[in-house]
């Protein structure tokens, strides 16, 4: 037998540091028998802060790996994101707008809302009638008071945060508490052996350094699963057009203005504008497709957006390759982060992939060399299912669009842009509204029925109904809608400002309990 | 709003003060916890505005109910920080707040004498903040290393009355003994030089009282219905 005790990370960045915590907290108690975790990461290498978004799992990740929620705020420019609005995707018109929260419908473990909804036709947004969440977070409320416990939440909530700040964040959580060795050296060489597997990564600085399973977080360069063992990258840009991001740092009017607790996602020509909020500035950035937009309009657009304050700034370009890799884990070798993927921020999707690939990779950690092959290949099947389902949910958000004033929302909903898996589903959804039997039925699924329910009516999505089939449940239904309201209400009346709470958190800190 | 004024024989010598209106759930400082816990149940809880633990004691189980044992039923134990109510200090001054319900013009009794000495009410209440204002920094102290130690865990209680009602209490906190048993050698060494774990012992064993506390409430019920 192989044992498997030398787990070696090769990239520093968001991806590595969150990956080496993630497998750490969960084999600390095994590091004094000879399982260790070492992180190589070059010194000469900036990391690329992908997406300042994240997901409400990122509390659980944070919670398991036992940093404190009072320091993230502290350290890492942190603020609070209750979901995501959508500016002009529909129509394009002024008023066009619509929310993606992070809360479920209300009673959504027993009843489905949408037909009760379409039914009712009162004017009412989807997401109003069945979920408080637009409204706090609309009204500037941050999602908890400052006796709520760490990781606690009152409305469903995940983090905005400076992924620079982050990672260092993590680096020094994985080397003072959970034992993580920090090598600081360049990978100039990946040495094999005889069956495929990586023997060891040679370096200018620590010389060789030998492992029984390697991570690969080294970002797009993916110099372990890409380079050295030949996976080939799978492009999606035929379905997603985003290639091109240009990004930029915008201070605040004061020090006292409101900080938005929703990432804002504003469609423009040939893609959208990211806008989110920190407590010291708002991370902006426009994401096109170079096929359909110059770089010069792009830049045009994004200073439109961002008005006066854009004068002085100066932008970042990042290119970006939509896809991912063919396979995920290959012989002794999986790769996590933007060396598995990359993804339009659209749906703040990056760091939950981390956050969940580690989870896999530290749950399942193969015991001996002889049962991996038997890990990776289940590893392989659910990430890849995973990817597959973002490009679905991300593409729906673009099937969807009624915009007809550029080539780039025209192209987007030609049925050949659209995966197959996702037809079926729309034309399903035009008879009956998400729910369980959808298929969405993986555990850790990406994306909810909820999720899609709130984009297509928030898109003004149309399905049949048939009345008679609402009679058994509208009194529940009835309930659920009141109980919305009254929940709203006192949600309304109970919550802080955002930009108070998180004052507050960085000056006396929230309670661990 | 508080309407402070500093305390003067001068500017309060017809001041009145009431005894205190009792509330369902008092602070209380570590000096006071062995006495406490001998008749009602110390807890934890989060100040509103800062998050922070305070300790308190229950004295009945629902907001505006009066005490479920009197002074007398409680051994004595008048909480310092009902005693102090409408009282504060200020860089070694008494300040009152003209606004606390306690203060009068007509009824109770008078703070200062008729030749402008402390009364005994005004000489007990001096006691009593001198004791309180020590106590609040010792309490803080332990609260917090209970924090850091992670010790605190909430307690979800529900209890049901004969009548069908069912209170259920939250927002409440106590020490984690099962934490305790799992702390290493040193720190529980520490805790017991610092005075910690006697107070820690008294504080989880006094959660036994809102069993007296749930019967009491149950024999008033019991009561105020045979007598209609």
């Amino acid at each position: 037998m192989n044992p498997v005790k030398c787990i070696v990370i090769v990239g520093g960045g968001t991806a590595g540091w969150l990956t080496a915590a993630v497998i750490a907290a969960k084999h600390k108690s095994r590091m004094p028998a000879g399982f260790s975790v070492t992180l190589v990461e070059s010194p000469n290498i900036p990391t690329i802060g992908v997406g300042e978004g994240t997901w409400p799992t990122l509390r659980s990740t944070l919670s398991r790996i036992g940093v404190s929620e009072t320091d993230l705020f502290r350290h890492c420019d942190a603020s609070f994101k209750q979901g995501a609005k959508f500016v002009c995707w529909t129509t394009g018109e002024p008023k066009d707008a619509y929310f993606h929260p992070l809360m479920l419908p209300q009673g959504f473990s027993q009843l489905n809302l949408v037909p009760h909804w379409l039914h009712q036709k009162n004017g009412q947004s989807f997401c109003d009638a069945v979920c408080p969440q637009a409204r706090v977070s609309e009204e500037g409320l941050a999602p908890k008071t400052i006796s709520t416990a760490e990781f606690d939440a009152i409305t469903n909530y995940a983090y905005h945060l400076d992924a620079g700040k982050f990672a260092q964040f993590l680096q020094k959580h994985c080397c003072e508490k959970l034992g993580v060795k920090h090598l600081l050296a360049d990978v100039q060489e990946v040495k094999l052996k005889d069956n495929g597997d990586i023997r060891s990564v040679i370096t200018a600085q620590a010389g060789e350094i030998e492992g029984d399973l390697f991570i690969d977080c080294t970002g797009f360069k993916a110099l372990l699963i890409g380079n050295a063992l030949g996976v080939p990258f799978k492009d999606c840009n035929d379905i997603l057009f985003c290639d091109r991001a240009l990004a930029v740092h915008v201070p605040y009017e004061s020090e006292l203005s409101p900080i938005a607790s929703h990432t804002i996602s504003t469609a423009q020509s040939a893609g959208w504008v990211w806008d989110i909020g920190l407590p010291t500035r708002r991370g902006v950035g426009h994401v096109y497709s170079s096929q359909h937009i110059s770089d010069d309009a792009a830049e045009q657009e994004l200073r439109a957006y961002i008005g006066p304050a854009a004068d002085q700034l100066s932008l970042r370009k990042i290119d970006i390759r939509s896809g991912h890799r063919e396979i995920f884990w290959k012989g002794n070798c999986v790769a996590v982060g933007m060396a598995a993927g990359f993804l339009e921020p659209l749906e703040a999707s990056a760091i939950v992939l981390i956050e969940l690939s580690a989870k896999l990779i530290a749950e399942q950690m193969p015991v001996c060399r002889e049962v991996m092959d038997v890990i990776a290949s289940r590893f392989n099947a659910t990430t890849e299912y995973r990817w597959g389902r973002i490009i679905d949910f991300l593409k729906l958000h673009y099937a969807l669009t009624k915009r007809k004033d550029s080539a780039f929302w025209r192209d987007n909903v030609l049925p050949e842009t659209i995966p197959k898996r996702l037809q079926n589903l729309l034309l399903l959804w035009r008879y009956q509204s998400p729910w369980f039997h959808d298929e969405f039925n993986q555990v850790e699924e990406i994306f909810p029925a909820a999720s899609y329910q709130y984009v297509l009516y928030g898109m003004g999505f149309q399905t049949e109904i048939e009345l008679e089939s609402l009679t058994g449940d509208s009194k529940m239904a009835e309930r659920a809608m009141r109980e919305n309201l009254a929940q709203t209400e006192k949600l309304r009346g109970g919550l802080p400002y955002h930009r108070d709470l998180i004052r507050k958190i960085r000056e006396q800190g929230l309670q661990s309990v | 709003m508080p309407r402070f004024e500093l305390l003067s024989p001068s500017l309060h010598a017809k001041l009145k003060i009431k005894s205190e209106n009792v509330p369902h759930f008092t602070p209380v400082v570590t000096s006071e916890f062995f006495t406490a816990a001998a008749s009602c149940p110390i807890m934890l809880t989060k100040e509103a505005e800062t998050g922070r633990f305070y300790a308190g004691v229950v004295l009945s189980l629902k907001p505006g109910e009066p005490p479920l044992k009197t002074i007398e039923e409680r051994g004595g134990f008048n909480p310092l920080s009902l005693q102090c109510s409408g009282f504060y200090i200020s860089e070694n001054n008494i300040v009152v707040d003209r606004d606390s319900p306690r203060f009068s013009d007509s009824e109770g009794g008078q703070l200062f004498t008729d030749s402008l000495q402390p009364g005994d009410n005004l000489r007990q209440i001096q006691q009593a903040l001198g004791k309180y204002h020590a106590g609040i920094e010792m309490t803080q102290i332990f609260i917090r290393s209970l924090s850091e130690l992670k010790l605190i865990e909430p307690v979800d209680m529900s209890l049901k009355f004969d009548n069908g009602e069912r209170l259920t209490l939250q927002g409440l906190y106590t020490v984690s003994l099962d934490a305790i048993r799992d702390m290493d050698d040193a720190t529980a060494l520490t805790l017991f030089r610092a005075g910690h774990l006697e107070l820690i012992y008294v504080l989880a064993a006094s959660l036994q009282h809102f069993n007296v506390l749930a019967h009491l409430r149950n024999q008033q019920i019991i009561q105020s219905k045979k007598l209609n």
